[in-house]
């Protein structure tokens, strides 16, 4: 890379820091999310696992809903590293 | 797996092997193959900016649709393959329609926005899912590059505004039923419920409905189609892509095209109760 002078350094520093926060921050939520999804779904096979089928189908779904807020934040790291 | 099945599987992979071999000396470096990304080829008619790729693979994805339509127009009272799979399909459909909606003069109508949007999304995801003709714009929307194979499909639900139309689509049957099914004084009263105060909280409730129902599914294929350019250029295009196309592409992109139909259902039907 060439030399850049300061102000393009401190861009560059401020799109990598912004981008890895929207990113890591906004991941903690639906990580939970689909953790405790994943946990009473695994309950609720455990209880009764002739409705494992059923129970799979409605998990998975309920995960695509949870993670949405995180694709968000995977939209807005995409935005600030390419379109800023 | 027979014996045909094993030398056609070797012969493909020998193919792919020598093809990546070969496309390994064109890779080009990284701040290069990054910086046309997500560039889009963009055509000023009269004002209104089109997107000239979308309106392709939209008219692609029309096409399969018919194609399918046409296929099984002719029931059969023994079914065939293709016919027990659409009958399954609309089955469950409809008993998910008929389980949700509460006003019964509206189960067909819902069914019928819910099966299209779900037919459209579904195709176009799949379409998604492996590699196609790519259009390359820079940043005044100039076409630069056509490529064939480079990346995967620039498919319709990967462009926020073919979402944003049946998100609001959606939106605006859900409250024309609503005005059609309780009146329109009773509709008006709604919006002004517990009290008045928290008439501005209903309106941006709603608003919300529209913005976030586009945007989940806008962010699961595009940020799909991103994240297999980038891990496939780690990798020099070698294997993985095969398993990111069917993790986003197969996996994501059905289960996406079901919530999208299932939240437009919902949506419908909670302007209904």
């Amino acid at each position: 890379m060439d030399k850049m002078d300061l102000a393009q350094a401190i861009y560059l520093a401020g799109k990598a820091i912004g981008a890895g926060l929207a990113m890591g921050i906004g991941a903690i939520g639906p990580g939970v999310g689909e953790g405790n999804i994943g946990a009473h779904a695994m309950d609720a096979m455990a209880r009764q696992p002739e409705m494992m089928g059923a129970i799979t189908t409605r998990m998975l779904l309920a995960d695509a809903v949870a993670e949405s807020t995180g694709i968000y934040s995977l939209l807005i790291a995409f935005l600030i590293i390419f379109a800023l | 797996m027979n014996k045909r099945d094993k030398i056609f599987l070797s012969i493909i992979f020998a193919v792919y092997f020598i093809a990546w071999f070969i496309s390994l000396k064109h890779i080009p470096p990284m701040d290069e193959a990054f910086s046309t990304l997500g560039h889009r080829w963009v055509v000023n008619i009269g004002g209104f900016a089109f997107n000239p790729a979308t309106l392709i693979n939209a008219v692609i994805v029309f096409l399969i649709v018919v194609w399918i339509a046409l296929s099984v127009r002719e029931m059969k009272l023994v079914p065939d393959r293709k016919q027990s799979i659409i009958e399954w399909l609309f089955d469950t459909f409809y008993e998910m329609v008929e389980d949700t909606v509460p006003d019964p003069r509206f189960v067909r109508s819902t069914f019928v926005v819910a099966m299209t949007i779900f037919m459209f999304v579904w195709v176009s995801n799949m379409l998604g899912s492996f590699p196609g003709i790519v259009f390359t714009g820079w940043e005044n929307g100039k076409l630069t590059e056509i490529g064939i194979f480079t990346d995967t499909w620039q498919v319709p639900t990967a462009d926020l505004n073919t979402n944003l139309t049946y998100a609001l689509l959606v939106f605006v049957i859900s409250h024309a039923f609503a005005i059609k099914a309780k009146g329109f004084k009773t509709w008006l009263k709604g919006w002004f419920e517990p009290n008045p105060i928290m008439m501005p909280m209903n309106l941006i409730g709603e608003l919300a409905k529209p913005i976030s129902h586009s945007l989940r599914l806008f962010g699961n294929i595009a940020g799909g189609a991103i994240l297999t350019y980038i891990f496939s250029y780690m990798v020099k295009y070698f294997l993985l892509p095969i398993f990111l196309w069917g993790f986003f592409g197969l996996f994501v992109g059905t289960i996406q095209a079901l919530v999208f139909s299932i939240l437009a259902i919902a949506y419908i039907s909670a302007q209904l109760t």
